[in-house]
């Protein structure tokens, strides 16, 4: 049962989802309001209107090659993590593996380590065993914490499964690959669409790894806008974000209408 | 009628559990056989042996005279039904009960689709075919997944307690329709259940099953009527079970009651000098008319009357007889509805049903 909250929460309640939005969204209003500056400086609050700084973040080709490395990166590890996680959840939840609570810790533990100590540890295997920073290390890296978020979303889809539809696919006649190709990963799809978004999102925001396996040649996109930031603040620091916060926006709604997000999250 | 399915010899044993210890039996063709037992006897893997999801630690099994004791599940002809059904959740309705046909390759894909139409008009489900599984009742989803175990014409349809998710008014109206599917399509049908009513509802053949072996095996009737041990005797519709002394009279057979009555047994093979245990059951038992005649081979002994249910088409009546409490189902209690009122009540001598299998 559900009993009614005594009245003097409501205005205690009601303070703290108003600072939980104050500082939720404020942050994001300022960094959106400061896109739309004239200024040459990156000030709070914007001087004029002018869309000048989109202007120049679609033509420098910094930003353009950081984002396109940021793209391929995260579209890798979505499709790395996706697979090697959704093969780990079928694995973990439907047969009996020696040792499978250890083995499901191991896949969740980056979700507890830190990403800074994971990320020094990245660096120094790869600079021992191979050329240094790379793209490759980049992916590694990033499909290393990703994974965690696609074992658990697609975990959850199994879990919800009936676990007679394996065997009531076997009794129809149905071979291995139909098994799981149209009986099984259906089932997953909710919690593998949930997995690649939570994968995509961390692996272009992330900038702890990336800070560390930067190459010369491989700058993402965040420390593109780090960098910038800490060299020449300009505005178009704030357009990049606003860019990146529209595209989570436009994935969240497209998970939303696919799946419903209540349901996978 | 020859046999279809053939079970010998076949155990199982999980760890240092035996689950079934040597079941051997034999189903005709378009026979509908039960599997009754309390959960735990062994019934439902003895069916899951049969669909090849089970593999038995010997014995084997024969289906249309072909072993098929080695072959996996997808390759043995055998529909099962699940008691959670196993729809399809991400499938239609017509591509859940189409789904059989299309792994199996067989027909081309219109004809696959008008054969899993016929087989939702056979099980009365209309209209539905595009709705999803989540979209419908408990009830209708049981039709689709009958649908769906009937549509690749098995040569054995397993279905595992079919009925047990529905309610009580739908599960009767389902086990009467069950029937009437069986006598149109003549599918040999193995039925797991622990529902005693359910078994003797359905079955052609009621196999009864205990500790992973088979106690009794007959037709609904016989097994009812003629069990031969308290168990089966309780099992399959409860009943009283005497604790008498059996001695023999000139020509027949009689039983001393606990407080000394005597009453008349008839003429059974089974019947042996000593303490021996009976079944009467519950309807057997009727009031008697105040010093009436209660008819030529009846018993008739005094009764106390403890306390009464009245449970609208029938009386139950808790009775104190013969130095033995009993339990009697009338169609109309005494009209006295204080408490210990004294009835007469009889039964006929062959109600009271020797137990051989237990002394």
């Amino acid at each position: 049962m559900v009993g009614a909250a005594p009245r003097w929460m409501a205005p205690v309640a009601l303070a703290f989802v108003a600072a939980i939005a104050f500082f939720m969204l404020v942050p994001l209003a300022v960094v959106v309001a400061s896109s739309l500056s004239s200024s040459e400086f990156l000030v709070f609050p914007p001087r004029g209107f002018s869309l000048r700084w989109y202007g120049a973040v679609l033509q420098s080709d910094a930003y353009l090659a950081a984002a396109w490395t940021s793209i391929r990166l995260a579209v890798l590890t979505v499709v790395i993590s996706l697979t090697l996680g959704t093969m780990a959840a079928i694995a973990l939840t439907r047969f009996a593996i020696p040792g499978r609570e250890a083995i499901a810790s191991l896949f969740l533990s980056p979700l507890i380590l830190p990403s800074l100590i994971f990320a020094i540890g990245l660096l120094m295997v790869f600079s021992i065993y191979g050329d240094g920073p790379s793209f490759t290390g980049l992916v590694i890296g990033h499909v290393v914490i990703t994974i965690p978020y696609v074992v658990r979303t697609v975990s959850a889809s199994l879990v919800d499964m009936d676990p007679n539809l394996d065997e009531a696919a076997r009794m129809m006649g149905a071979n291995w690959w139909q098994r799981y190709g149209l009986v099984i990963l259906p089932q997953c799809r909710a919690g593998m669409a949930a997995g690649a978004f939570f994968a995509f999102n961390i692996s272009f925001d992330d900038a702890v790894v990336a800070l560390f396996m930067r190459a010369p040649s491989v700058e993402t996109l965040p420390m593109r806008i780090y960098s910038t930031l800490e060299f020449s603040p300009n505005p178009s620091v704030a357009a990049v974000s606003t860019i990146m916060i529209g595209l989570t926006i436009v994935l969240v709604i497209a998970l939303d209408r696919a799946f419903g997000l209540g349901k996978i999250m | 009628m020859d046999t279809h399915l053939a079970i010998s010899g076949v155990g199982k044993t999980f760890g240092t559990h035996t689950v079934l210890a040597g079941i051997d039996l034999s189903v005709e063709k378009g026979e509908f056989v039960t599997l009754l037992g309390p959960s735990g006897c062994g019934k439902s893997t003895l069916l899951r042996i049969v669909a090849g999801l089970e593999t038995p630690d010997a014995g084997a099994l024969s289906i249309a005279a072909r072993d098929v004791s080695r072959l996996p599940p997808e390759a043995r002809n055998v529909a099962l039904m699940f008691q959670s059904y196993a729809l399809l959740p991400h499938m239609s309705v017509l591509e859940n009960v189409r789904f059989p046909l299309r792994m199996q390759n067989r027909y081309p894909k219109p004809e696959q689709i008008e054969r899993a139409a016929a087989a939702l008009d056979l099980v009365q489900l209309v209209d539905l075919n595009d709705r999803f599984p989540r979209q419908l009742s408990g009830g209708q989803q049981q039709r689709v997944a009958l649908a769906r175990a009937i549509v690749a014409e098995p040569d054995v349809l397993l279905l595992d307690e079919p009925l047990s998710n529905l309610d009580a008014k739908l599960r009767e109206a389902m086990q009467l329709e069950l029937k009437s599917l069986h006598r149109q399509l003549g599918l040999t049908t193995v039925l797991v259940t622990h529902d005693q009513t359910e078994a003797l509802a359905l079955a052609d053949t009621v196999v009864l099953m205990n500790d992973g072996r088979i106690v009794r095996q007959g037709s609904p009737r016989d097994v009812y009527a003629r069990p031969d041990s308290v168990f089966a005797a309780d099992f399959i519709g409860g009943a009283n079970v005497l604790d008498l002394v059996v001695t023999r009279t000139g020509g027949g057979w009689q039983a001393r009651m606990p407080d000394g009555t005597i009453v008349a047994l008839a003429p059974d093979p089974r019947l042996g000098e000593g303490p021996m245990k009976f079944m009467l059951r519950k309807e057997a038992i009727r009031l008697a008319p105040e010093g009436g005649d209660v008819g030529g081979d009846a018993v008739a002994i005094d009764a106390i009357v403890e306390t009464q249910n009245y449970l609208g088409g029938s009386t139950r009546l808790a009775l104190r007889a013969g130095g033995l409490s009993l339990i009697a189902l009338v169609e109309t209690g005494p009209d006295a509805e204080a408490a210990d009122a004294a009835v007469r009540i009889a039964w006929n001598a062959a109600d009271l049903v020797p137990l051989p299998g237990d002394v």
